[in-house]
């Protein structure tokens, strides 16, 4: 318990020294709790997800760091390893391969490869990666877009 | 050699059956020991050779080379007997006769065959002295033999997985890592300083290659392994890679807690991929799954010189038992 707060308060710190190290990523702790963080992320160039901005939020467990935090993402995404209603996220360092080395700002780093980097094998939205998996990049890549247009960017006008 | 422990033996047909009873119990623990002698032995021959040609053997440690020379024969010719016997306890039998004939016979038979390949060694020597005093100062030798045998096999074990880039800083360090063992001796020392010792052999081994010349070495060290049973004894070992990374490593906090790494956890390596972690996180780690955090393995798989300074403590604590039937 003691240890997880002052490891987070440490990461608290880092992240507020390092505001502009990653223009990528946003991570904010809530005010009133530190085990509750939400995260901006920019969905990466060259993929569906480019110009649309992500929220993530981060549940700490007490354990932490010896247990991962447990992320989803609050923005609706179209990708196949994030669950399209819930927003949970298939990532092998949120679980078994977790390392207490990684930090919130390395996970979140981490996600936005997922996001250029789908695994279809393992797929949380199946519509999503069987469109992958059946070579259909063109029809997963348009409703990617259209899903980052409709949720994660800003409405026009 | 071979001849003496031949006479040795000739004459011993009476206290036969003395150890009779000894040997049912032993006999067990003798097929163990026979088969740790032998990888003892062959680590030991491998070190002995190594030192040599690195030429920092001075006289107090060549004298325990040979001591291990003969070991190595008085094992080769047990392991003959045994051929031609077909029995394990009559290997037993020679080794114990030789020592029927010396004033302390039965203890150091005890130390023999609970010890192995340092327990012969000092049979050998106290059979030729017959005086209880010196072969207690043999014994001692023997300890530190053992000592140095079990540090420079894992110098060699370690030496096959990475070489060792921190050697040049080592002469310096030498003699104050002597003096500052002392008061960590104290058995209050956490027990999870003892896998710093274990786990960071370069720097250490390189002192021990060094010991034999030292002043102070007679009283410290071989008194030291000699009283606490083994964890004690790698505290020292502690100590002097703690000096030695004093003077040497850089300051930086551990990445799991983010606080500090004080002088013993940087001095701290429990896995050999190099990930520096902090004692209290390395407690928790082991707590919880075990793995590494820097390459994710388990901590038990990459430890493997924990395994083996494992397999040598029950010959440290048989030791000790078998000194304080004596005293």
């Amino acid at each position: 318990m003691q240890a997880s707060r002052a490891r987070l308060f440490k990461e608290y710190k880092e992240v507020q020294r390092e505001k502009t190290a990653d223009p990528d990523i946003q991570l904010a702790c809530d005010d009133s709790n530190i085990f509750k963080w939400t995260a901006l992320i920019k969905g990466p160039s060259e993929t569906p997800y480019e110009g649309g901005v992500f929220q993530l939020a981060f549940a700490v467990p007490e354990q932490y760091p010896l247990q991962p935090p447990q992320v989803r993402f609050l923005t609706k995404i179209f990708h196949p390893n994030v669950h399209f209603k819930t927003g949970e996220i298939c990532l092998d360092i949120l679980k078994n391969a977790w390392s207490p080395a990684w930090t919130l700002q390395s996970v979140c780093r981490a996600i936005i490869a997922l996001m250029a980097h789908p695994e279809p094998d393992s797929p949380l939205n199946c519509d999503s990666g069987n469109l992958l998996r059946s070579g259909d990049i063109r029809g997963f890549q348009s409703m990617a877009k259209m899903y980052t247009r409709l949720a994660a960017m800003p409405k026009k006008g | 050699m071979a001849d003496s422990i031949a006479t040795s033996s000739a004459p011993a047909s009476l206290p036969r059956d003395l150890t009779k009873k000894k040997r049912t119990n032993k006999k067990l623990k003798q097929s163990k020991l026979d088969v740790r002698r032998e990888q003892w032995l062959s680590q030991v021959k491998n070190k002995g050779c190594k030192v040599d040609s690195n030429g920092k053997d001075e006289s107090h440690s060549s004298s325990m080379r040979i001591a291990n020379v003969q070991n190595g024969s008085l094992d080769n010719l047990e392991i003959r007997s045994r051929g031609e016997e077909n029995e394990g306890s009559s290997i037993h039998d020679s080794d114990l006769e030789s020592l029927m004939n010396s004033p302390i016979g039965i203890t150091l038979d005890h130390n023999d065959s609970s010890k192995g390949l340092t327990g012969s060694s000092s049979s050998i020597t106290s059979s030729g002295c017959c005086s209880g005093n010196i072969s207690e100062e043999e014994e001692d030798d023997g300890c530190v033999d053992d000592w140095e045998a079990v540090a420079d096999a894992l110098y060699a074990d370690d030496n096959q997985h990475k070489p060792i880039a921190e050697s040049p800083a080592e002469p310096e360090t030498r003699v104050e890592s002597d003096n500052l063992e002392v008061p960590n001796h104290n058995p209050g020392v956490d027990l999870s300083k003892t896998e710093s010792g274990k786990v960071v052999p370069e720097s250490r081994v390189n002192c021990r290659a060094w010991r034999p010349d030292d002043a102070c070495r007679p009283q410290s060290l071989p008194t030291l392994s000699k009283q606490h049973s083994f964890p004690m004894k790698s505290c020292g070992r502690g100590a002097i890679t703690w000096t030695w990374q004093r003077l040497s490593s850089q300051p930086s906090s551990c990445p799991i807690c983010y606080e500090d790494l004080d002088v013993t956890d940087s001095s701290f390596l429990p896995c050999s991929c190099g990930f520096h972690l902090c004692l209290f996180c390395h407690k928790r780690i082991l707590e919880a799954d075990g793995r590494c955090p820097g390459c994710r393995k388990q901590y038990d798989q990459i430890n493997v010189n924990m395994c083996f300074n494992e397999r040598v403590a029950p010959f440290q604590l048989s030791r000790s038992c078998s000194m304080s039937t004596r005293f």
